[in-house]
């Protein structure tokens, strides 16, 4: 493994940053790589099961808006194709995750798309709406608690909390990502 | 495929459906990709120029039509790039879809 200096680095502030020779890094701690690699295990295992779950649905967007035919031919001929594309980035994020060597942007591509689909899957189980930016309702869950009602507001802030990180990683990636540009 | 519907069996009435028809394929496909609350801004602006080779500053414009208008038209041209600018914005979760260009 070797040891990127700074001379080496074209901008580095923050845990994802590109290299001079066009590569990529990904500097995150043990446990933040064990989480990542949990979180795409697990949309792996739910995309394999079934893509009908409706927390999956803004992963297999429509094509046609106002013609249900069209579309339903187009699902038919691409959504496997699709699924495929995103089991393959998965695959490649996971062993982008599990290792600390430079990558290129083939790697850091399919690792910003599974960030982005773990976003969407949780956002859409959170129903982040463009209102829900800020504190209030996260507020509000806490104190809506006791009870039941005090694991769900837990399980929620969790969610919330894993939506924001994913966020600001994503955030990183793309940064690195524009700087190749 | 063009589907033509022979609505009488008067010529000049079946040649105005054809014509129709003929108008409408003509026309170009577009690719909108529609608003949304969780993707984020400097994504959506990244993808727009990674796709489509869009400088910032349009990319920037188009995402910010997204923002703020609800939509933007990020191509347009036949029906298979369509369907594959389409296709490469689902893979980058985008929500796009395609439509006939308005007259």
């Amino acid at each position: 493994m070797g040891d990127n200096g700074t001379r080496d680095v074209v901008k580095k502030n923050g845990p994802i940053f590109r290299l001079k020779n066009g590569n990529y890094r990904i500097e995150l701690a043990d446990d933040h790589r064990q989480l990542l690699t949990q979180l795409v295990e697990q949309l792996r295992d739910s995309l394999t099961t079934t893509t009908d779950d409706a927390n999956l649905r803004r992963l297999f967007p429509t094509a046609y808006n106002n013609d249900a035919k069209k579309d339903a031919e187009y699902q038919r001929l691409m959504r496997d194709e699709l699924l495929e594309s995103r089991l393959a980035a998965i695959d490649v994020t996971i062993k982008v995750i599990a290792q600390d060597d430079e990558i290129n942007a083939e790697e850091i591509d399919a690792f910003a798309r599974s960030i982005n689909s773990l976003r969407l899957v949780l956002g859409t189980t959170l129903d982040i709406a463009e209102s829900d930016y800020g504190s209030q309702s996260d507020a509000q869950q806490s104190e809506n608690s006791d009870g039941d009602g005090a694991s769900r507001a837990d399980e929620y802030l969790i969610q919330k909390e894993l939506y924001e990180y994913l966020g600001w990683l994503l955030e990183w990636t793309v940064g690195a990502q524009s700087s190749g540009l | 495929m063009n589907e033509f519907t022979f609505a009488s069996s008067q010529p000049g009435q079946v040649q105005e459906i054809d014509q129709q028809d003929e108008t409408k394929s003509d026309r170009p496909w577009i690719v909108i990709v529609w608003n949304d609350p969780i993707n984020l801004m400097s994504y959506v602006t990244f993808v727009f120029q990674k796709l489509f080779g869009y400088s910032l500053e349009k990319a920037t414009e188009l995402m910010l039509d997204v923002h703020h208008k609800g939509r933007a038209v990020v191509s347009s041209g036949s029906r298979e790039r369509a369907e594959f600018d389409v296709y490469r914005l689902h893979e980058h979760g985008l929500w796009a879809t395609m439509e006939h260009e308005t007259l």
